[in-house]
């Protein structure tokens, strides 16, 4: 049998200035040419232990190490992240911040200039890695070019190239539309299956990974709550842990059903027979309702036009009632975040007219953004605290937040002068976990109780179906879809929930899905 | 936008070339810039940028280098007009204040004007031609052989420099959005966090590279192209034009007291053959970059 390429024998690790440890008697062991996906709650551990495989912990990070943790042979407390670079990749989550030179070119060549590579070794592993990882095309382009999903492609492509057995991921997908983080994962599976890398990933949109995965290590508050092939994690994660189940796991968990399905396709074959109700097509409308008088927000005739690029709006008519909560959707580079600055009155339209009945609030992408205090009570107030949830951390500061708590804190901070005619929300979900998530919807429905119009632009099709009675789908520059959610996300191919795609479109969500399952056993 | 345009790969013989043999070519006109005071010889080097610039197709760009230089030469030229009281000929005469005369001499105005001269052809040449038409990867690689971690850390700047401009921006924007914006001190305290923040990013991301293992880069061998050479050969040219003319005395001038500006056939030749020099290797055939395909 192949030596491990990772054994971890009661590894735990405590932060300099932290109380309490974040990882906590950790011990596995990963075969080479194995698929990992890391699972676990926001502050469980999984950067932390990522951290630790790539030598930055306790190297570059500081704090305190016990227990052995061996990475290709190197034992983590003795070889730092340079030794330990060549036997792993790693790839973080922003992918601004680890691509450090101007071109891709020389990002690639970068590493294997570090190792003292030839020149002609050099120009042959950077070919070879680029026509692999598809980022050929890209060699010539300068980094401050590139979408986000071709930056996590080179990022990737960089941490590849000189061919380590093991590739780290933190959460490489959370900055990425749909399509791009598809395309990664798909990456990752390839890289795994004809390399034989070992990949080992930290990820909350699990249904994205688990097809792909071989194993999952569940952390729990920094210990290994469950190791096990998927089928079987999700059997345990039904039971112990339900806000770590993928949704087919969640609808099958709800309904008793006996079996814990990790790909849309093995639920469809599951549910063989129990048919839900018809398919649905596509949403064809557009427009629903817009032009209409006494609006929150009208948005009538916008064109949006960028010097020396295509327009970004054309055209685009949008009405937001009060107390309607809105889902906004549309690929990259649709005009979400563009429409809701023009709503704001950040950015003014090339041409049409934006009707406001009142004041409109707007939480642009990153809530650290608007955190400029050093404590959360001069940036929020003592009540906008409390209403994040974080009543009794007035005097913490707001970079010791965890993603999910500086989201709900710059919320409060934009709310603070309400009332608010209209609350925009720009992608608030990216990297947040199921039990962040569903305090956002919360929340969303008391602004939209209190009055107020909620349009949260998010690629997160099953957060859009928890919150939303309206979503509009933006594309080409104008509406190309406006009504319900089962109307938008029902019938669409890629537009929709994972249970829509389970169940045809007949429902949205688990809980939806399972209670018709539920109807039909008692008719039947 | 910014006015400092930054490296766009193009199809030109300039941006064909190895980024030393570019930067040589852009150093020599800045080179003459700082040489030369004299307006004749200026303007031919700056004629040369602009002409080098349009054939390598960063024309624009060297325009825009042109928008930020102009307000800096404009004031030296007047700073330097209404300061210095030299000079014979009296253009203005400004009266007392503050217990001095304030007159303005033709002198004074040229001398100020030459030294603005001065400063256009040397941004033209370096934060226009250079910037936008030389790799700067590539020109810090050169220059990792000689001293690693200085390099890299210019390299990291300028990538960062666009990147953290964004930040910044991005934080402005936030600010805009809260009900009671914060002061600016506020925001570029933040922002200065912020990218500090970032900083530590990335140097976690070169540690995970390998950097703590980093030695001395191994030496590249690329053979010298047709595009190399020639524009080698006219970096050399201006350069030695340049040397050799302020070693004999060539574009002589003396502002005060009254003003004396040589211009015969040297100063003229020198001009026309910057001009010349600027263009010759970047147009032509000898400068097209290759066959067409079919």
């Amino acid at each position: 049998m192949a030596e491990p390429v990772v054994r971890a024998d009661r590894f735990g690790y405590s932060y300099p200035e932290r109380h309490g440890r974040s990882l906590e008697d950790v011990s596995f062991e990963l075969e080479p040419g194995t698929f990992t996906v890391l699972a676990g709650l926001s502050g469980s551990g999984k950067s932390t232990l990522l951290r630790v495989l790539s030598g930055l912990v306790p190297h570059f990070h500081g704090g305190e190490a016990v227990g052995h943790l061996v990475v290709g042979g190197l034992d983590v407390r003795d070889h730092g992240p340079g030794e330990l670079a060549a036997v792993c990749g790693t790839v973080f989550q922003e992918p601004e911040s680890q691509v450090v030179m101007g071109g891709v070119r020389a990002e690639l060549e970068l590493p294997l200039e570090h190792r003292g590579e030839s020149p002609a070794a050099l120009a042959r592993a950077v070919e070879e890695t680029a026509l692999a990882l598809g980022v050929a095309h890209l060699l010539e382009r300068r980094t401050d070019t590139l979408s986000g999903g071709e930056l996590q492609r080179v990022a990737l492509a960089a941490a590849m190239v000189h061919g380590p057995e093991l590739l780290l991921l933190d959460e490489p997908t959370s900055q990425l539309d749909p399509v791009a983080g598809d395309e990664l994962v798909w990456l990752l599976r390839r890289l795994n299956e004809d390399w034989g890398t070992a990949v080992v990933v930290a990820e909350h949109r699990l249904e994205r990974c688990l097809p792909a995965a071989d194993r999952v290590i569940a952390l729990v508050e920094g210990r290994v709550a469950c190791d096990a092939p998927p089928a079987d994690y999700l059997r345990w994660a039904a039971g112990a842990m339900p806000a770590l189940a993928t949704p087919a796991a969640r609808l099958f968990s709800l309904a008793g059903l006996p079996q814990r399905p990790a790909t849309v396709k093995e639920a469809r074959a599951a549910l063989d027979g129990a048919a839900l109700g018809e398919p649905r097509p596509p949403a064809r409308q557009a427009s629903r309702r817009n032009g209409r008088p006494g609006s929150a927000v009208a948005l009538r005739g916008i064109w949006m036009e960028i010097e020396d690029g295509p327009a970004v709006l054309r055209g685009l008519d949008l009405s937001l009632d009060a107390g309607e909560r809105v889902a906004l959707m549309g690929r990259n580079g649709a005009g979400k975040s563009t429409l809701l600055r023009i709503a704001k009155g950040l950015a003014d339209p090339t041409r049409g007219r934006v009707d406001r009945a009142g004041e409109v609030a707007l939480l642009l992408q990153n809530p650290g953004d608007y955190l400029i205090h050093e404590h959360a009570v001069d940036d929020a107030g003592a009540a906008g605290v409390v209403a994040a949830g974080l009543a009794g951390r007035e005097a913490a500061n707001p970079r010791d937040l965890s993603g999910g708590e500086r989201q709900r804190l710059a919320l409060e901070v934009v709310l603070a002068g309400g009332p608010y005619a209209a609350v925009l929300l720009d992608e608030p979900t990216r990297g947040m976990d199921r039990a962040h998530k569903d305090r956002l919807a919360e929340r969303i429905g008391e602004l939209a109780r209190a009055g107020a119009a909620v349009v949260v632009a998010t690629h997160d099709t099953e957060f859009a179906a928890s919150f939303a009675d309206r979503v509009v789908l933006l594309g080409q520059g104008t509406v190309i879809g406006d009504g319900t959610p089962a109307d938008v996300l029902g019938g669409g191919r890629h537009f929709s929930t994972e249970v829509a795609r389970v169940t045809g479109g007949a429902a949205l969500l688990p809980e939806q899905a399972a209670a018709m399952l539920a109807r039909q056993e008692v008719s039947g | 936008m910014t006015l400092i345009p930054s490296y766009r790969s193009r199809p030109s013989a300039l941006h064909a070339a190895r980024a030393g043999v570019g930067a040589a070519f852009c150093g020599a006109f800045a080179l003459v810039g700082a040489l030369y005071r004299h307006p004749l010889v200026l303007a031919g080097a700056l004629t040369g940028i602009v002409v080098a610039g349009m054939a390598a197709g960063v024309g624009r760009e060297v325009a825009r280098s042109l928008r930020l230089a102009l307000p800096f030469a404009l004031l030296v030229a007047l700073v330097n007009a209404i300061v210095y009281q030299g000079g014979d000929t009296l253009l203005v005469r400004g009266g007392e204040f503050l217990g001095r005369r304030w007159d303005i001499t033709l002198e004074a105005a040229a001398e100020g004007a030459m030294v603005g001269l001065r400063i256009v052809v040397l941004i033209a040449a370096l934060g226009g031609l250079m910037s936008a038409a030389v790799d700067p990867d590539q020109l810090l690689k050169a220059l990792r052989r000689v001293s690693y971690r200085s390099a890299l850390t210019a390299t990291l700047a300028t990538r960062l420099v666009p990147v953290l401009a964004r930040d910044a921006g991005r934080m402005g924007d936030a600010a805009r959005c809260r009900p009671h914006p914060p002061g600016r001190l506020a925001v570029a305290r933040a922002a200065l966090a912020g990218s500090l923040d970032r900083a530590v990013d990335v140097a976690a991301a070169l540690e995970v590279r390998g950097y703590a293992l980093a030695g001395r880069p191994a030496r590249g061998r690329r053979p010298w192209s047709r595009h190399d050479l020639r524009i080698a050969a006219a970096a050399l040219a201006v350069a030695a034009i340049a040397v050799a003319g302020a070693v004999a005395g060539a574009g002589h001038v003396e502002a005060y007291p009254t003003l004396d500006l040589a211009l015969g056939p040297t100063e003229l030749a020198m001009a026309a053959a910057f001009v010349v020099l600027g263009a010759a290797p970047l147009t032509g055939r000898g400068a097209r970059m290759g066959v067409r395909h079919g």
